[in-house]
C-alpha cells in the first residue's frame, strides 16, 4: 500500500471541527440535564409513587432502555411526520436523547435514593428535622454521593453517543468530520483527528467531574 | 410528679402487638434501665417514646404534659426534650464529627453557630473525641462513633436521654469506653432510659431496673431487687441465665 498521510488538510479545518465539538458538548449537556429532570421525577415515582405512577415509570424505563437510542430518534424524525408532526433534525435528536437519558437516569437516581440508610433518616427524625430538612441534610448528600460515579460515566457516554446526531444531518463533531472527509477525501486523517478530539473531550469531562466529585462529595474517582 | 410517665403504652407491628400495655415512670435525673431477652419489646418501647414507631394505645407524659404522637407540633416539642442514642450509632456519614454534633442545634433549633460550636467542642472533649472533630464517621471505630453519637444527642440539651443497646454492635474492647462515657453522664440530672444487656453496668448505674418479656413489663424495682431477689420467676430465669454467661 502506498499511502501518504496528509494531516495538513485536516488541521486547516480544525476550527470548523472544534466548532462541532462545542455542538457535541451542547447536545450532551442538554440531554444530560433534561434527562436528569425526567430521571428525578421517574425515580421519585418509582420509589414513592402509587401503583399507577410506579407502573408508568417502570414501563417508560423498560421501553426506552430496551430499544436503541438510534431507533428512538428514527421514530421521532421519520415516523412522526406520518402523524403530522414534523421535527427538525436537532430537535428530534435532542428529544430522543433526553427521553433516552431520562430512562437510564431514572434507574441511576432510584438506586441512589434507596441507598439512603434508614438509620440515618431515623437519626434525622429524632433530632427534630422536618421532611424538607431530612431531604436537604440526609437524603440529597447521600444520594448525590452514591450516584455521582454512574452519573459521570453516563455523561461521558452521552458525549460519545451524541455522534449519532450526525446520521440526521446535525453538524456536531462527527457530522462535521463527515463533511470534511467528503471534501478532502482524507478519511483516515480526518477521523483520526476527530477520535483524538473525542478523547480530549471525554478526558476533560471526566477530570472536571472527578474534581467536582472530590470537592463536593469526597468521592475519589479515577479518570483513567 | 414523675418526669417521664408511661401509661399502658402499646404498639403493633402489623397484626402483632409488640408492646403490651407497658406502664413505667421515671423521676427527674433517674437512670431507669430496661432489660429482657431479644424481641421483648425494649427497643420498640424506646422507638415509640421518641416517636419513630406510632403507639397503638396508652399515653406518655413529660413533666405532666401529655405527648400527642399524632401531632407534628407535639412531636417537635417532644424532640426538643428527648434524644436517643442508637445501637448502630446512626451518624450522618456525609458530615464531619463536628457537623454531626452541631447540625441539629444550628439548623433546627436555630441557635447561634459560635455558641453551638463551643458547646460541641466541650461535649466532644467530655466524650474523649475532641481530637477527631474534623474526621468523618467512616474514619472512626465503632466505639468512637458511638461516643460522637452520645455527644450529638447531648448537643440538643435533652431532659430525657434514651440509650438503645448502645454497646451491642461494638467489639468487646470498645464496650468499656462507651459505658464509661454514659457513667460520666449519670450525675447530670438528665433522666435516662437505658436498654442494655450489660448487666454489671446496669446494676451499677441504674436507680431502677425494668424487666420486659414478650412485650410486657414483668417487674420493675431497684437493681438489688431485680438481680438478687427478683419477685417474678421470669425475671429470675432471665437474670440467672444472663449472669451464668
Amino acid at each position: 500500500m502506498d499511502y501518504t498521510f496528509q494531516f495538513s488538510e485536516v488541521f486547516a479545518e480544525l476550527p470548523y471541527l472544534l466548532g462541532g465539538a462545542v455542538v457535541t458538548l451542547e447536545i450532551a449537556f442538554i440531554s444530560f440535564w433534561g434527562g436528569a429532570v425526567i430521571g428525578l421525577g421517574g425515580a421519585l415515582a418509582k420509589v414513592y409513587g402509587g401503583p399507577a405512577l410506579k407502573k408508568t415509570a417502570s414501563t417508560y424505563v423498560t421501553a426506552l432502555t430496551n430499544t436503541p437510542a438510534l431507533v428512538q430518534i428514527f421514530l421521532l424524525y421519520y415516523a412522526l411526520p406520518d402523524a403530522g408532526i414534523l421535527l427538525g433534525s436537532m430537535t428530534a435528536v435532542l428529544i430522543g436523547l433526553v427521553l433516552n437519558a431520562g430512562a437510564y437516569l431514572t434507574e441511576i437516581i432510584r438506586a441512589g435514593i434507596v441507598s439512603v440508610r434508614p438509620s440515618e433518616m431515623d437519626a434525622g427524625v429524632t433530632l427534630g428535622m422536618s421532611r424538607l430538612q431530612l431531604v436537604r441534610y440526609v437524603m440529597l448528600p447521600h444520594t448525590a454521593k452514591t450516584i455521582y460515579a454512574p452519573l459521570s460515566n453516563f455523561f461521558v457516554w452521552l458525549v460519545l453517543g451524541s455522534s449519532l446526531a450526525a446520521l440526521f444531518g446535525v453538524e456536531e463533531l462527527t457530522g462535521r468530520a463527515i463533511n470534511v472527509s467528503t471534501a478532502n477525501l482524507r478519511s483516515i486523517e480526518t477521523f483520526a483527528v476527530v477520535a483524538v478530539i473525542y478523547v480530549v473531550l471525554t478526558v476533560m469531562a471526566s477530570a472536571s467531574l472527578a474534581l467536582a466529585g472530590r470537592l463536593m462529595f469526597r468521592v475519589r474517582a479515577k479518570v483513567f | 410528679m414523675p418526669h417521664l410517665e408511661i401509661v399502658s403504652l402499646s404498639s403493633r407491628y402489623g397484626s402483632e402487638e409488640v408492646l403490651k400495655e407497658v406502664s413505667l415512670a421515671a423521676d427527674q435525673g433517674e437512670v431507669l434501665s430496661v432489660i429482657g431477652p431479644s424481641g421483648s419489646g425494649k427497643s420498640t418501647l424506646l422507638r415509640v417514646l421518641i416517636g419513630l414507631t406510632p403507639p397503638s394505645g396508652g399515653e406518655v407524659f413529660i413533666a405532666g404534659e401529655r405527648v400527642d404522637y399524632s401531632s407534628r407540633r407535639s412531636l417537635k416539642g417532644l424532640r426538643g426534650k428527648m434524644s436517643i442514642v442508637f445501637q448502630e450509632y446512626n451518624l450522618f456519614q456525609n458530615m464531619t464529627v463536628m457537623r454531626n454534633v452541631t447540625v441539629a442545634p444550628i439548623k433546627i433549633k436555630k441557635r447561634p453557630r459560635e455558641q453551638v460550636e463551643r458547646q460541641a467542642e466541650a461535649l466532644l472533649a467530655k466524650v474523649g473525641m475532641a481530637h477527631k472533630q474534623d474526621a468523618y464517621p467512616e474514619e472512626l471505630s465503632g466505639g468512637q462513633q458511638q461516643r460522637v453519637a452520645i455527644a450529638r444527642a447531648l448537643a440538643t440539651n435533652p431532659e430525657i436521654l434514651l440509650f438503645d443497646e448502645v454497646t451491642a454492635a461494638l467489639d468487646p474492647e470498645r464496650v468499656n469506653e462507651v459505658l464509661e462515657t454514659i457513667r460520666g453522664l449519670t450525675n447530670e440530672g438528665i433522666t435516662m432510659i437505658i436498654v442494655s444487656h450489660e448487666m454489671a453496668f446496669v446494676r451499677e448505674v441504674s436507680t431502677r431496673v425494668a424487666m420486659m418479656d414478650e412485650g410486657r413489663l414483668v417487674e420493675c424495682g431497684p437493681p438489688a431487687q431485680i438481680f438478687d431477689a427478683p419477685r417474678q420467676s421470669r425475671t429470675r430465669e432471665f437474670v440467672s441465665s444472663i449472669l451464668r454467661h
